[in-house]
């Protein structure tokens, strides 16, 4: 009697305790600073990378990274322009991140243990599922790996997609010849020239590759995925205020493409919700900003500006895009992908 | 005199193939030799003329016949070029861009006038030219719009790092290379070990820790923009090689001459300016050159620190679903404007050593 009352005192305590930091709704040290600069720093690319960071003809960025950036300076700030793209390289990616010239990494950037846990990096849920494909020449009739029994590779030498390769195929005793080469451009003229019968790799470069070929219709990706990389967006460890918006931009921008909101009827959907959750959700009643430290419309702001999730896919790398990369894993649960909405309570 | 009809000379043209005969089919190997290397030679010219010209697409409207051709799509310059020449400067800004690497084109220009060669003209002439060329690049005064220095690029930003090594970079390898000949030993020490330690560094790693390490050790008012970190990194260890150049000419003077200048009372200023450092510049004409056009092209390099140059503008060029096969055209467009500079560069400096020639020779 006495056990559960102490015990029941303890619960409540904690609750107050854990209450305590959310109704206080501090945003948190990186917040803070990008709402006082008046702009986000995202990451771009030095040089371009096809479909997530590109260059238009007018020196303007545009791609996957970079309408996630936009999404999360409406989200933060209300507007899509209060954005500096800061172009970084590879390897500059973490370095940067750390000595505060970028606010955040948005940059098709695995979640790996090392990076995860000795960068000091903390990552948000996967905002892409990277997977690696196949391409392979249409005229061979191919639907699955195990037609390409005896069959020639290309694989991009001294990356992981050659390991990825070798263990697929030995696992399901799949005998195949490697080719291997150094840069994308052979691997490409290798894959046209048919000097090999299919090309392995991450599926946008794959998207990209059957794009570009002199006859695109000559090629074709399989379904089959040989490994996936979840691609997160990592900030600076320790500031769980920033990690929480990211996590609930991407959250929004999912339940957005569930409830079927668009950039088109967000105005009409927010007139008339058709749900308790997207009435908040859209900012028609309170509850969504306050918590993050934002106000309470950023979640319309955002789909008004870039879109639900699966219109900003489509218009990047999707049907919308040349490279016409299937959503695959990239899909809603629903459609038989792994991504998912969290819960708006 | 008398008898000119024998002396005269055959035609010329007769005596010209006379000789291309003896020197290409002297005997049966020389032949066979001449005739492969000649055929190899005219296929070679052919395919090119062929890709480049004659199956070539050439305007960005006709661009959806590039698949079908088996020449060159030029259309990708007109389409993409502008990319490569400014990067990710603000289309409606371009002018601005234009104009300021003329400014620094005409200021580099300038400063290889014999006539701006003074110790006050030259200082003088670097100021306003990189003034200049600062405040139409950033704006932010006279109604220019502020384009901070990450949207900097294309050429501008490549002839700038250029421009901006080479004029921190020569009087510091002057001062390193008088250091290093000094008769103190701590000076001379001091300058050799900076040498050393720079020279055993590769250019990427200095570059890397200027841009994406001092901003952990080094408070931020006192960090500076990144370009300029860079330039100064850049020009470091540009002066580390040229000092060692620049002493390879000063040794290579007799020592009696900086003796006999003494003898006359010379100042040291004096000495080194009018006696030494002329004869050296001018005995080391050709590895200066060289450096300066390594550096150059070494440029190139910033782009792994998220820069824009002509290069990494280059790869953003083709990094575009429709443009990304035609990256051959682009490379051969960066190549030429890499040409024009350096092609000027050392015309430039036969020119000097004709000049020099002339006056001391």
């Amino acid at each position: 009697m006495i056990k559960s009352t102490i015990k029941t005192v303890a619960a409540a305590a904690m609750m107050a305790g854990l209450a305590l930091p959310a109704s206080a709704a501090d945003p948190g040290p990186t917040i803070t600073q990008i709402q006082e600069r008046g702009s986000l720093l995202c990451t771009s690319h030095n040089g371009s990378y096809l479909g997530f960071a590109e260059v238009d003809d007018d020196g303007k960025w545009s791609g996957f990274d970079i309408e996630m950036c936009k999404a999360l300076a409406t989200a933060i700030l209300g507007n899509p322009e209060a954005l500096q793209l800061i172009p970084v390289s590879w390897a500059q990616r973490f370095p940067a991140l750390q000595s505060g010239d970028i606010d955040v990494i948005i940059k098709v950037t695995g979640w790996t243990m090392s990076r995860d846990t000795e960068l000091g990096l903390q990552y948000s849920r996967p905002y892409f599922i990277g997977p690696t494909n196949i391409l392979v020449r249409s005229d061979l009739g191919a639907t699955t790996p195990e037609d390409l029994e005896g069959g020639v590779f290309c694989i991009n030498a001294g990356t992981s997609i050659e390991r990825i390769v070798a263990d697929y195929m030995g696992a399901r005793g799949i005998t195949y010849e490697a080719l291997n080469f150094e840069k994308a451009e052979e691997l490409r003229a290798a894959l046209y020239a048919g000097r090999c019968d299919a090309l392995a790799g991450f599926g946008p470069f794959l998207a990209a590759t059957r794009f570009n070929a002199p006859d695109p219709e000559g090629f074709t990706i399989l379904d089959a995925v040989l490994a996936l990389e979840p691609e997160g967006i990592a900030a600076r460890e320790g500031d769980d205020g920033f990690i929480d918006v990211i996590n609930w931009m991407m959250s929004a921008l999912l339940m957005a493409e569930e409830n079927g909101i668009t950039q088109a009827n967000v105005d009409d959907i927010r007139a008339n919700p058709p749900s308790a959750s997207v009435e908040r959700l859209l900012g028609a009643s309170p509850g969504v900003g306050e918590r993050l430290g934002l106000s309470d419309d950023w979640a319309y702001n955002m789909i008004k500006a870039v879109g639900n999730y699966g219109e900003i896919y489509d218009r990047t790398v999707g049907e919308g895009s040349v490279y016409k990369l299937p959503r695959g894993k990239n899909h809603l649960w629903s459609n038989g992908g792994l991504l998912y909405p969290l819960v708006l309570d | 005199m008398t008898d000119a009809s024998v002396s005269r000379p055959p035609p010329l043209l007769d005596s010209r193939l006379e000789i291309l005969k003896k020197r290409l089919f002297s005997n049966w190997f020389d032949g066979i030799v001449t005739l492969v290397a000649g055929s190899a030679l005219v296929w070679i010219v052919v395919s090119i003329v062929d890709w480049a010209f004659l199956n070539a697409v050439w305007s960005e409207a006709e661009a959806s016949r590039c698949r079908e051709v088996s020449g060159a799509c030029w259309s990708v310059i007109e389409a993409r070029g502008r990319l490569v020449l400014f990067g990710l400067y603000p289309s409606e800004q371009h002018w601005r861009s234009t104009l300021a690497c003329l400014v620094i084109v005409l200021t580099m220009i300038l400063s290889c006038l014999p006539a701006m060669w003074g110790l006050k003209r030259l200082p003088a002439l670097w100021i306003a030219g990189f003034g200049t060329f600062v405040i139409l690049m950033y704006g932010g005064i006279f109604g220019l719009s502020v384009v901070t220095t990450e949207q900097w690029g294309g050429l501008s930003l490549t002839v700038f790092i250029f421009a901006g090594v080479f004029v921190l970079g020569m009087p510091m390898a002057v001062g390193l290379a008088l250091a290093r000949r000094s008769k103190l030993p701590v000076i001379h020490w001091l300058a050799a070990v900076f040498i050393d330690t720079v020279r055993s560094l590769p250019l990427l790693t200095i570059l890397f820790a200027a841009a994406v390490v001092v901003p952990f050790v080094v408070p931020h008012w006192a960090q500076g923009d990144k370009l300029g970190r860079v330039i100064v990194a850049f020009a470091v260890f540009y002066a580390a090689y040229q000092a060692e150049i620049i002493r390879a000419g000063i040794q290579s003077i007799p020592s009696g001459q900086e003796e006999a200048s003494q003898a006359l009372g010379m100042s040291y200023r004096a000495v080194v300016f009018d006696i030494i450092l002329p004869q050296a510049f001018r005995n080391t004409l050709p590895s200066t050159i060289n450096q300066v056009v390594i550096t150059f092209k070494e440029t190139s390099i910033v782009t792994i620190i998220g820069f824009f140059d002509v290069t990494a503008s280059a790869s953003a060029a083709v990094g575009r679903g429709e443009w990304g096969a035609y990256y051959v055209e682009i490379y051969v467009f960066v190549a030429l404007i890499y040409f024009v500079f350096v092609f000027g560069l050392s015309r430039y400096g036969a020119y000097l050593e004709r000049r020099t020639r002339l006056h001391h020779g």
